[in-house]
């Protein structure tokens, strides 16, 4: 025997009352034969028949209300009698639930927070948000909230820290969506810029004697499966002048309310892979002769160009060197990288009129000259620090046989 | 008991069943497969209970190991930890939840606490099952949700299956537990049928399950909510949201790594149980959460629970029990933040 129950007719809708009968006790019905036609608040509808068999009895007659869940007929489809275990010995059965929701019936949604009231000039934002605006060094009482009730979101904070987000719907062209390296490289320049205090200062070198240098090292037998590159110079130049300026191979750690001043320099050198902007790091550089730099430089270059850097390739420097030279380009203004308090950004290397001499030798004559740009955090390295150091560096490269003196 | 095996009459691999006989089931392979175990409690024998649970069990062991038990729920206690004491493995039925009580003091004095007192010598196989919640039309008293006093007693493990397949197996692990199992059976779901496979169970007894995935937000529940939620997660599929339903099965130990990972992934989580709100179990899951996904969370950890009042008379307990338009509030709630 099948007891048809009332089905939920939606729209949050409770009852129904029956209009018309289109069976009558004996009939025969087949599966979908409709047997009844109902009005509910909204619409008229025909309810078929989910089993075949003779109609035993109509339960509700027409004009009456019916509740969603109540019997309204009954249907000899030839299974036994439902099943005894309904029969509880306490209470009335089980509660019908809804499977559509009741808009405005049980719970309307002005559970939905309302304005939120703190303390005098304290700022709204989620747990997340906070820790997104202390990675980005931004100031979460700077920012201008358009969150709900007045918090400051995730993009307010992101916003504030300089990284954009496009509106897909404003824009002509097209869009990438932000991550991987991208998005790394972006969270770091961001933090690094609100980290640090960057001061640049740049200075233009006779570089000649190091080209000279270069061109003789690759003739040497030490040097004959590697490639030696002005590149290799200014590293080394970089590893001797911070063994006089230790305060350029540190990190200032705010939190903590120290300097920590590195033993080694490891340097981390930006490289334009497939992959985007990485600073792979050669550890412990200042301890290396020149031929295990050239080596070790040489082995990052072609780990990077082929993309399988790991993350333990590109971390734990303390000083860097961006190469801007490569693309022609004179000379930039690099920013910081990570925990690093300095960089150096070498520019290209252009043949260009030389002042040399003094008095009446005084003459201008065709060198290779190339300037170097150094930034570093004014917060724990004073404009003498750096220039002294960037000075260092310099005289290195221009008269490569000083670095006898370091 | 190391082998939980299939009731022998069936070859089939699956088998459609409600709940309630789908525990019968797994109650009748676990006293086939050990002669151990023994069951007792009120009017389990030739009635076969009130929600007909044991029925013909007794017929088919006897009144040696399916034996029917005077109105004393602390006698029932008492005897069953002497009982385990002395090599059996008695699983008591106590009739309802609010029944408990009188029992109460065995099970939190002397059940829980015998494995810590003899420094790990005495173990005790008990299992104590009942009905709990509501939503069947009775009284306070016969519809109450008493999960958190027992997962809050350090000693006791407290289970629950939200359908029949679970059922079938949780019963069969429970028993075969070397130490006590509260096991909590979601009466309103007795009568609702599932699909039981009977070659293995699908997880271990302490394990949680996402049983919907979903994106946007987890639900997170057990025994009787499971089937709201999942309801709830439909309708709002039909409103373009994503939601997911974790089936926690196990309050104590609880499975906070499955939770977890449902959580991270969506960010957001409302707690779904019928039992009241005030220092319910969806305080010590929210507080978990804010404590291990703080900086994960969306939106903060919302409950939808019974009210904090007695269970009502059964006029009222659709609009006291948790329902999908408030589940759905919730819902609603969370991703306005």
């Amino acid at each position: 025997m099948f007891q048809f129950k009332l089905p939920d007719p939606g729209e949050g809708l409770t009852e129904a009352e029956i209009t018309q009968w289109l069976v009558s006790e004996g009939d025969e019905v087949r599966v979908n034969d409709v047997l009844v036609e109902i009005e509910t608040a909204k619409s008229l509808v025909e309810l078929p028949s989910p089993v075949s068999g003779t109609v035993r009895r109509l339960l509700v007659a027409v004009g009456d209300s019916v509740d969603v869940g109540a019997p309204i007929i009954e249907i000899d489809d030839g299974e036994p009698e439902t099943e005894p275990e309904a029969q509880n010995l306490v209470g009335s059965g089980p509660l019908p639930e809804p499977t559509n929701r009741r808009r405005p019936a049980a719970a309307p949604v002005a559970e939905a927070p309302g304005p939120i009231t703190t303390a005098v000039g304290k700022v709204l934002a989620k747990p997340l948000v906070r820790r997104l605006a202390r990675d980005l060094g931004v100031k979460l009482a700077s920012v201008h909230p358009t969150g709900p009730n007045g918090t400051v979101s995730k993009e307010d904070v992101e916003a504030a820290a300089g990284i954009a987000h496009a509106a897909a719907d404003d824009v002509l062209g097209h869009t990438e969506r932000i991550h991987g390296v991208r998005k790394a490289t972006a969270l770091n320049v961001a933090a690094s810029v609100a980290k640090h205090v960057h001061v640049t200062e740049f200075n233009t070198i006779d570089i000649t004697a190091t080209k000279d240098l270069v061109a003789r090292l690759k003739t040497r037998r030490e040097f004959k499966d590697l490639h030696v590159s002005p590149l290799l110079l200014h590293a080394k130049a970089v590893c001797l002048a911070l063994a006089r300026h230790p305060e350029l191979n540190a990190t200032w750690d705010g939190e903590a309310g120290q300097i920590v001043y590195h033993d080694d320099v490891n340097l981390g050198i930006a490289a334009a892979t497939p992959r985007g902007l990485l600073v792979p790091v050669i550890k412990g550089a200042d301890k290396m002769n020149l031929v295990e730099l050239c080596r070790a430089i040489n082995e990052l270059v072609v780990t990077a160009r082929e993309g399988r850097l790991m993350p333990a390739d590109y971390s734990g420097g303390t000083f860097s060197i961006t190469n801007v030279g490569v693309f022609g380009i004179d000379t930039g203004t690099p920013i910081i990288n990570g925990d690093e308090s300095a960089i150096l950004a070498m520019g290209a290397i252009k043949r260009r009129p030389w002042v040399v001499g003094s008095g009446d030798d005084e003459q201008i004559v065709p060198r290779w000259v190339t300037t170097l740009a150094v930034s570093f955090d004014h917060q724990l390295i004073d404009g003498e620090q750096g220039s002294l150091f960037l000075d260092d560096v310099s005289t290195v490269l221009s008269e490569p046989e000083l670095a006898l003196l370091f | 008991m190391s082998v939980v095996q299939s009731p022998a009459e069936t070859n089939q691999t699956t088998k459609t069943l409600t709940l309630a006989k789908a525990l019968n089931a797994g109650l009748r392979a676990a006293l086939s497969a050990d002669d151990k175990v023994l069951l007792y409690g009120e009017d389990i024998g030739s009635l076969g209970g009130v929600f007909r649970v044991t029925e013909k069990l007794q017929a088919q062991f006897g009144p040696d190991r399916v034996l029917d038990s005077p109105l004393a729920e602390a006698g029932l206690i008492g005897t069953a930890i002497g009982m385990a004491q002395r090599g059996y493995r008695p699983v008591v039925e106590l009739q309802f939840d609010g029944f408990v009580f009188p029992g109460f003091d065995q099970i939190t004095q002397q059940l829980a606490k015998m494995r810590f007192r003899s420094h790990g010598r005495v173990q005790l196989p008990v299992v104590v099952r009942f009905p709990y919640g509501g939503g069947i039309g009775s009284i306070e008293n016969h519809s109450e949700s008493v999960e958190a006093y027992f997962a809050h007693t350090p000693g006791l493990t407290v289970v629950t299956p939200s359908n029949p397949n679970d059922g079938y197996w949780m019963i069969q692990q429970a028993i075969a537990s070397p130490d006590p199992v509260i096991f909590l059976e979601p009466k309103r779901r007795y009568h609702e049928k599932g699909v039981v496979q009977l070659d293995a169970p699908a997880r271990g007894l302490h394990e949680a399950s996402v049983v919907r995935a979903g994106s946007d937000v987890t639900l997170i529940c057990w025994g009787p909510m499971v089937r709201t939620c999942l309801d709830a997660a439909a309708a709002a599929e039909k409103e373009g949201r994503s939601v997911e339903v974790v089936d926690v099965r196990s309050l104590q130990p609880l499975d906070f790594e499955t939770i977890a990972r449902s959580v991270e992934h969506t960010s957001r989580a409302i707690i779904v149980h019928e039992a009241q709100r005030n220092y319910g179990p969806g305080a010590e899951l929210a507080a978990r959460l804010q404590e291990q996904l703080f900086y994960v969370m969306e939106s903060p950890v919302l409950r939808v629970t019974g009210y904090d009042t007695p269970y009502p008379p059964s006029k009222l307990e659709a609009d006291w029990l948790p329902n999908l338009d408030r589940v759905l509030a919730a819902v609603d709630q969370s991703m306005g933040y």
